[in-house]
């Protein structure tokens, strides 16, 4: 029965790798070649094509991380905990990619490379709470308290995504809002290698994840068979 | 009657001197004041470029070469996936050492 799960769950992960890679490619050659090059701010604004999917699959990993750690808090099955971890990680990375590619944006449109903004100060905060989230898991061998502290800190992590999202709306600022809000929208080619690229970033999210949580979760077991041999 | 048109001619010039010295371009003084300008100009400029530097500010004050970040911001993205799979592949490998570890262990205590 395990076998039979584990081999279908093999084939899924297949299915998904391969689809992902494929919209990659797909959603490369939409940007630049099918979408135009943007009238004011020229080439430079085709990082809008893998930053804004990013912010996305930031808002995932977080998301299942908030999600993984309630499920370890109300059940403490070491399965949620590795799913917390999991997303931890993958939302970090990918924050850490909006982080680094809005600046390099900003600095040919707004001319600054930083500037406080709300949506991006929110953004920064939510990886400075995540980041101390995996701070926390990476002293040594987490333990017990560790891990029941770093899932609250994931849940307080939680409450700033819809302040991240909401940000350019509620408040004054200057980051653009071209597919939320009041915004002016894009042209057609534009939106179509915007939609791949959420869809391919969708996948990667998905299979780094659920690869992390893999290798998280044999790590435990691992732990457990090493605490079992020492005190037979 | 050749003293008459020399009265004329002289009367004449006499009539017209001051009109073509009025109307004449004073070239020589302008562009004797040009110069000096300049060269106080000149001057000055090189007393500032030796005073201060002064930084660029804004977009329009410099040309922010938009290729060049795009190609970072590209870059940038496929580093860290790259780097986050070399972290998990040592993650990986690190469980898989401390699993054989663990196997010998137990069948070297199942021998005993």
């Amino acid at each position: 029965m395990s076998n039979t799960r584990q081999s279908g769950s093999s084939t899924v992960w297949s299915l998904v790798l391969f689809a992902t890679l494929a919209l990659f490619a797909a959603t490369l050659y939409a940007i630049f070649i099918y979408a135009p090059v943007e009238q004011q701010m020229g080439i430079v604004q085709k990082i809008f094509y893998f930053h804004v999917p990013s912010a996305y699959a930031m808002y995932i990993g977080f998301g299942v991380s908030a999600v993984g750690s309630a499920g370890y808090l109300l059940k403490r099955d070491a399965r949620w905990d590795a799913v917390g971890v999991a997303g931890a990680e993958v939302g970090t990375l990918f924050c850490l990619i909006v982080l680094l590619t809005g600046p390099l944006w900003a600095r040919k449109a707004w001319g600054v490379w930083w500037t406080w903004d709300p949506r991006l100060t929110t953004t920064l905060l939510a990886g400075m709470i995540f980041a101390a989230y995996l701070a926390l898991r990476s002293m040594g061998n987490a333990g017990e308290v560790e891990k029941r502290f770093a899932a609250g800190l994931a849940l307080f992590g939680l409450v700033d995504l819809p302040l991240i999202h909401y940000s350019v709306q509620r408040w004054r600022g200057v980051h653009p809002t071209v597919i939320t809000g009041k915004g002016g929208g894009l042209e057609s080619e534009m939106y179509w290698a915007l939609g791949l690229s959420f869809i391919a970033f969708t996948g990667l999210a998905v299979l780094l994840i659920w690869a992390r949580a893999s290798i998280e979760r044999q790590r435990e077991e691992t732990a457990q068979l090493r605490f079992e041999l020492m005190h037979r | 009657m050749r003293a008459l048109i020399a009265a004329i001619l002289l009367g004449c010039t006499m009539f017209l001197t001051p009109i073509a010295v009025a109307e004449t371009p004073t070239d020589a003084p302008d562009a004797a004041a040009r110069g000096s300008e300049e060269e106080a100009a000149a001057q000055d400029a090189a007393e500032e470029r030796a005073a201060q530097f002064v930084g660029v500010r804004g977009p329009e004050a410099e040309s922010v070469p938009g290729g060049a970040l795009l190609l970072g911001a590209y870059a940038i993205v496929w580093l860290l996936l790259f780097l986050f799979l070399m972290r998990m592949r040592g993650l990986q490998r690190q469980t898989a050492d401390e699993l054989e570890r663990l196997s010998l262990e137990i069948r070297a205590s199942g021998d005993r």
